[in-house]
């Protein structure tokens, strides 16, 4: 009896086993996968992201231009994000596609080897005119290119037209100007600007008024060239504190959105890149007559150039996915014009596509605008040209200052020890 | 599970008369359900080491690496532990993490107490504690969200104090260090009240009525009657209300991850979230892990040394060798 009891355990004990392998063998085989370079790949793609983008209605696209449709996961944590795609690349679940951080991010996966080149495709695409060459240089590690961009965003300024029109106030074209129009909406009872602490957003006003002063300083800080206690970086600081207790900022504790906030009346500009136009959209504020944007000016003029912020998108393919061909096929496709004329159309934003069309009017203007490069010179967004552990130190000393404003040494030095170690170890 | 013959069943004692049967019995040895025994544990067992003793071990040796999340971990000896003592925000998580010991032993466990002997005995008792007992039933992470938008600059309480024209609008709640770590406190006991009054009452429940009324009748009443008959006879449940809110509290997360992520400028942090910080925002997984087990270690360690010194003044001398 106690041989078949101890039978009975075996077999319970094998069929715990088989449904642990079960629950750890490969999924479903995908529904098509790449079926080689040498013909187009067709089939639904496995695309992990972290965006609240609608990828399912852009996949009707895609499926409809390339035959390529995607499966879009999303996750709404950043951190779990990461995370997950860091472990994916052990496993055979490593994704067909993928969104990333361009910067250090991207070097850090380039340095494993783990993400897919993309070189030809930005030859070709930059042969035919589809892609700006200054934005190849986000995505070059070591000479070659890894990911392609979904979009490219230059960071303008938001403001509430109405309430412009209201004060007699004309987009500024200058830092004085900007800041006379603080002025006078300071003194009605209105935040001039939209400033927030934490992360990620602490770093914005540290961004614009380092690289609207001194932009190569602001790039030499960002590769360890230079140090965050440097008596320039310090000076910025103080032009900071002197907005800061001018009362030119929203509260930066606050927890309700910008839009909401401007949207209420209490806040006139909000600084942001241009896929901010959709969040302003869905927030029923309209382009064109409750919101539009300008350039925001240098802080130095005499730099010459007015220096842009520019953050990208990238989509990327992991080197060892059993997707890795259609992955690549959609990352080529997403960079065409047909693709990001349609792109823009769903996202009201600016295409980086030259000869795409942007949705609205609006971003038309914006787009030739910035596009005469003997007038704006493009930086890349601190969030992405700072390493993460300084960034991370920078969002919390700068959270800090904004909590606390006075004498900003301390915070610089804490940001600059962080620096140091990192710079010494890199 | 049909049973057709019970292993343990004796067999029926044969007639004295009946023929001794020349076969030898083969008696079952004490211990020969031993094998199956661990046949029917085996896959619990395989669980427990897979799904909690691994990973342990793995934490160990994680943070004497410097992995970062992708590659092969390189062994950098102590040197996560040097740099956890090292960092000053690491030394704030600890003295904040203790202030949330001592605040939800007074708090959530003293209120708890208040209530549960203040309503004990008395009609529809159950009642006055079901609204208590409510906010139980939330998760940390919704409480933190509700709670940081009654307590953001200009948040719910702040428009309420200057509606009343009450001081206090202007206060930054969740930015000014402790006072964001206080009210954090504060918050979760709003959750925490409820659960350890209804574990008192049960304790009060299970006081026997004699003692209780003998010192009545020998005259204790109010004070003295709950400081010298009451609380000690609470003692069973007070051990564990306490022994639970120490463990919980050491290992504070939720709340603080949703109402203030540790900040301003990493003020409120505790180890929980400093663990969180280092390893899933920063991809310091050594660093990570360092934290995760001075966490471990002064929490086992808080828990063995209260319960040792609680259990061993509810035995009896001489019950222990």
């Amino acid at each position: 009896m106690r041989y078949r009891r101890a039978l009975a355990a075996a077999a319970l004990l094998a069929a715990a086993s088989l449904t642990a392998t079960a629950c750890s063998s490969p999924g479903e085989a995908p529904s098509a996968t790449g079926s080689g370079a040498s013909t187009k790949p067709t089939g639904t793609l496995g695309f992990v992201n972290d965006k609240s983008w609608d990828f399912k209605a852009f996949s009707a696209v895609s499926q409809a231009d390339v035959g390529i449709g995607l499966n879009p996961t999303t996750y709404a944590d950043q951190n779990a994000f990461v995370a997950f795609v860091k472990q994916s690349f052990r496993t055979n679940k490593a994704p067909g596609l993928f969104t990333w951080h361009t910067g250090g991010q991207l070097e850090e996966l380039v340095g494993q080897n783990l993400v897919a080149e993309t070189t030809p495709l930005w030859d070709a695409a930059i042969a035919q005119g589809e892609v700006n060459p200054t934005v190849r240089d986000l995505y070059t590690i070591n000479g070659k290119q890894y990911c392609t961009p979904i979009s490219v965003d230059d960071w303008v300024m938001y403001y509430d037209k109405k309430m412009f029109a209201q004060y007699d106030i004309k987009p500024p074209t200058t830092w004085a100007e900007m800041m006379q129009a603080a002025a006078t909406l300071k003194s009605h009872g209105i935040a001039p600007f939209w400033s927030s602490g934490g992360n990620p957003w602490a770093f914005v006003w540290f961004q614009i008024l380092l690289a609207g002063t001194d932009l190569q300083l602001y790039k030499d800080l960002s590769t360890g060239k230079a140090s965050y206690t440097d008596p320039r970086v310090v000076a910025v600081m103080n032009t900071w504190l002197d907005l800061e207790q001018k009362g030119y900022f929203s509260d930066p504790g606050s927890k309700t959105q910008p839009e909401e906030q401007m949207k209420s009346g209490k806040l006139a500009m909000i600084p942001f890149g241009t896929w901010y136009a959709s969040t302003l959209e869905t927030a029923g504020l309209k382009n064109g007559t409750d919101w539009g944007v300008f350039t925001i000016p240098a802080v130095n003029p005499a730099q010459g150039k007015t220096p842009v912020a520019i953050e990208t998108a990238p989509a990327c393919v992991a080197a060892k996915s059993d997707q890795k061909d259609l992955g690549l096929a959609y990352s080529a496709w997403w960079m065409t014009s047909q693709a990001q004329t349609a792109w823009s159309k769903q996202q009201g934003n600016l295409p980086f596509n030259p000869k795409a069309q942007a949705s609205t009017e609006t971003f038309q203007q914006v787009g030739t605008q910035l596009a005469d490069t003997n007038k704006y010179e493009t930086y890349l967004r601190y969030y992405e040209a700072t390493p993460t552990p300084v960034l991370t130190t920078a969002l919390d000393q700068f959270t800090g200052f904004m909590t606390n404003p006075g004498d900003p040494t301390k915070y610089l030095q804490g940001i600059q020890d962080e620096a140091q170690s990192y710079w010494a170890k890199h | 599970m049909a049973v057709t013959s019970h292993p343990s069943r004796p067999a029926a004692a044969p007639p004295a008369t009946a023929p001794r049967d020349p076969r030898p019995v083969r008696r079952r040895p004490p211990t020969s359900y031993q094998g199956a025994a661990w046949a029917f544990m085996a896959p619990g067992t395989v669980l427990v080491v897979l799904a909690l003793y691994l990973p342990v071990v793995y934490t160990v040796y994680l943070s004497f690496t410097d992995y970062t999340g992708l590659g092969s971990p390189n062994l950098v000896g102590f040197a996560n532990y040097g740099e956890m003592f090292r960092d000053t925000a690491f030394l704030t998580a600890i003295t904040n993490t203790l202030i949330w010991v001592v605040g939800s032993l007074v708090v959530p466990v003293g209120v708890g107490l208040l209530v549960a002997y203040l309503s004990f005995g008395l009609r529809l008792a159950s009642w006055l504690r079901i609204p208590f007992l409510v906010p139980y039933a939330l998760s940390g992470v919704a409480v933190g969200v509700v709670f940081s938008f009654v307590l953001q600059n200009d948040g719910a309480l702040s428009q309420a104090l200057a509606f009343l024209h009450l001081p206090g609008s202007e206060t930054r709640w969740l930015q000014e260090a402790p006072l964001n770590t206080i009210v954090m406190i504060l918050a979760a006991s709003w959750q925490g009240i409820g659960v350890n009054a209804l574990l008192f009452t049960v304790g009060l429940q299970s006081i026997p009525r004699e003692p209780l009324e003998a010192a009545r009748v020998d005259g204790a009443s109010g004070w003295r009657l709950f400081r010298h008959m009451v609380w000690p006879l609470l003692r069973p449940s007070t051990t564990i209300v306490v022994g639970l809110s120490i463990v919980n509290s050491l290992k504070t997360f939720d709340i603080v991850q949703a109402m203030t992520q540790g900040g301003p400028n990493r003020v409120s942090e505790t180890l929980g979230v400093s663990m969180y910080r280092d390893t899933f925002v920063n991809s310091e997984y050594g660093l990570g892990s360092a934290v995760a087990l001075f966490l471990t270690v002064i929490t086992l360690g808080a828990s063995m040394l209260y319960l040792r010194r609680q259990l061993a003044v509810g035995e009896p001398k001489g019950a222990r060798a």
